[in-house]
């Protein structure tokens, strides 16, 4: 697959000893959404870390763009074209929400502009300290300030996780604008399987640091059998 | 009376203000990147080393060693950083004291032998000697000098920290090195060039500090306490900590000496134990 945007193959990672993901092979179109669902502890925010250089990498090739990055320092990723926004949003608490949009900024089509037009409420608490955010402002500051490093795929970890439902709302419309109105392709972690499978064209299913399963999002959602089986518990509450 | 306290006053903070070009840099390196560095008064010694060297045997004017004394240990700093320090980044705060009190001797052994034991002597321009009469008072212009170029560099810290996009990442590889990372920025490199600045100043410091309190080899050792007092009361990482800690160290070490001759000596340990039982994290600290 010569056009491809992202080509993993053969990724084998973990933290120190311990080997989390064994033998990760995908791959990803330009624009494209891919849901990455599983439980708990599956591996999903490993690989999402291994991704952007954050684990120890055993073996395994990652292109992005043709390009191998799977050997670069992580603080040379984001420069490859890779956007972060880690599940614990990770604001910095000393910076004000604009140093923490324009600190690492390249330059791109996403500026601050864009970004206060894409949440209206950043701008206006532009000047509060990163440590002086709710739980939803801190995930939209998350999702802007990976924007404004101009990335050409963004790795979301459980940007839902945890917020009130008129925020997840919220949240959701923005990627949704990001996906289908600037084509920026997008790895979607996601405890709620049906709010991820809306967002992405396709899904990827871990379970024990394998892939178990790959679907269309839309198949996926219709796929009851599936969903309980991979995503379980949760999939029920959800649904109910 | 009243004159004895102004003057009092004034030569304290004057002392406190080079205290705190000093040692800035040190509650900089050890609150913002947690590594101990004891060392940090032999790079003060090295820029007031090459602000004697320069003027005695090149004939530069006092002014233009200053720079040369803040670039010199800069990089002198630099190439002890990468050499040594960096490889104890992530080691305990013993063994980067064992380090670096190795490098203290290291420093005083190494100046003894190329300078000599004895006091170097310097001499500055004749314009900023004497004092000046303001008001009922006479000022010693030299120690109008030194609070001014404190203020001087006060500002350039408070405003290269919190208002240029470099300070910025300063704080944000201090607030979370793992995100720093994941959005770019190198925090290793950041880390260096703050390492160098804070040296840098401490050799500034060292040079504009050999006419008030003099050099000779044993200076890091001879000051380390001060320092460590500063970065300790003030708070460790906070500017405007480490600012109103040297001045109230310097004026109560003048006052003691000058009111309490036999025990003045003990007062700065008096307070500084006075202020960190009353705040454990000094003044202005974190955490």
């Amino acid at each position: 697959m010569a056009d491809a945007l992202l080509d993993v193959s053969g990724l084998n990672a973990g933290y120190g000893e311990a080997l989390v993901l064994e033998d990760v092979a995908f791959s990803m179109a330009e624009g494209e959404a891919l849901a990455l669902l599983g439980r708990n502890g599956v591996g999903k925010s490993t690989l999402i870390a291994t991704l952007m250089g954050q684990t120890q990498r055993r073996s395994g090739t990652i292109r992005l763009r043709g390009r191998g990055i799977e050997a670069l320092p992580a603080h040379r990723r984001p420069g490859a074209g890779l956007g972060w926004v880690p599940q614990e949003r990770d604001i910095f608490p000393s910076l004000t929400v604009e140093e923490n949009l324009t600190v690492a900024a390249r330059p791109g089509p996403w500026d601050l502009a864009r970004v206060w037009a894409l949440f209206p409420r950043l701008q206006e608490r532009r000047a509060n300290l990163g440590n002086q955010l709710s739980g939803g402002e801190q995930q939209m500051l998350s999702i802007a300030r990976a924007l404004m490093l101009n990335p050409v795929l963004m790795l979301l970890d459980e940007p839902l996780e945890g917020l009130a439902p008129v925020i997840v709302e919220e949240l959701a419309a923005a990627i949704r604008r990001m996906v289908e109105a600037e084509g920026l392709a997008l790895i979607l972690v996601e405890q709620h399987a049906h709010v991820a499978l809306e967002l992405t064209s396709r899904a990827l299913v871990l379970e024990r640091g394998r892939v178990v399963h790959r679907a269309a999002s839309a198949e996926l959602i219709a796929d009851h059998a599936a969903l309980d089986r991979y995503i379980g518990m949760r999939q029920g509450r959800q649904a109910a | 009376m009243l004159l004895s306290l102004a003057n009092i006053l004034f030569n304290g903070v004057a002392y406190g203000m080079l205290l705190f070009l000093i040692a800035v840099g040190l509650s900089v390196t050890m609150g913002l990147m947690g590594f101990a560095n004891l060392a940090h008064g032999a790079f003060a010694m090295l820029g007031g080393y090459v602000t004697a060297t320069l003027m005695a045997k090149a004939g530069w004017p006092f002014f233009a060693t200053l720079p040369a004394a803040f670039v010199l240990v800069a990089l002198a700093s630099l190439v002890l950083e990468r050499a040594l320090y960096r490889r104890l980044y992530r080691a305990g705060e013993l063994d980067q004291v064992l380090l670096t009190i190795g490098v203290v001797f290291m420093a005083v052994a190494g100046a003894t032998f190329v300078w000599g034991p004895s006091q170097a002597p310097i001499r500055v321009p004749a314009y900023l000697t004497g004092t000046v009469a303001i008001g009922p008072f006479d000022w010693g212009v030299y120690r109008l000098f030194l609070i001014a170029m404190g203020a001087l560099v006060t500002l350039a810290l408070i405003v290269g920290l919190e208002r240029t996009r470099f300070g910025a990442m300063i704080r944000a590889a201090v607030d979370n090195p793992r995100m720093a990372t994941g959005l770019g920025i190198n925090v290793d490199r950041v880390f260096s060039i703050t390492f160098m600045l804070g040296s840098g100043l401490a050799g500034l410091g060292g040079a504009l500090g050999v006419n008030l309190i003099g050099l000779d080899p044993s200076f890091p050792i001879k000051y380390l306490v001060y320092f460590l007092i500063v970065v300790a009361v003030g708070g460790l990482g906070s500017i405007k900590g480490s600012l109103i800690a040297a001045i109230v160290l310097g004026v109560c070490d003048v006052a003691g000496k000058y009111y309490l001759p036999d025990t003045g000596a003990f007062i700065i340990y008096v307070i500084m134990v006075s202020l960190l039982l009353w705040r454990p994290l000094g003044l202005f600290g974190r955490r």
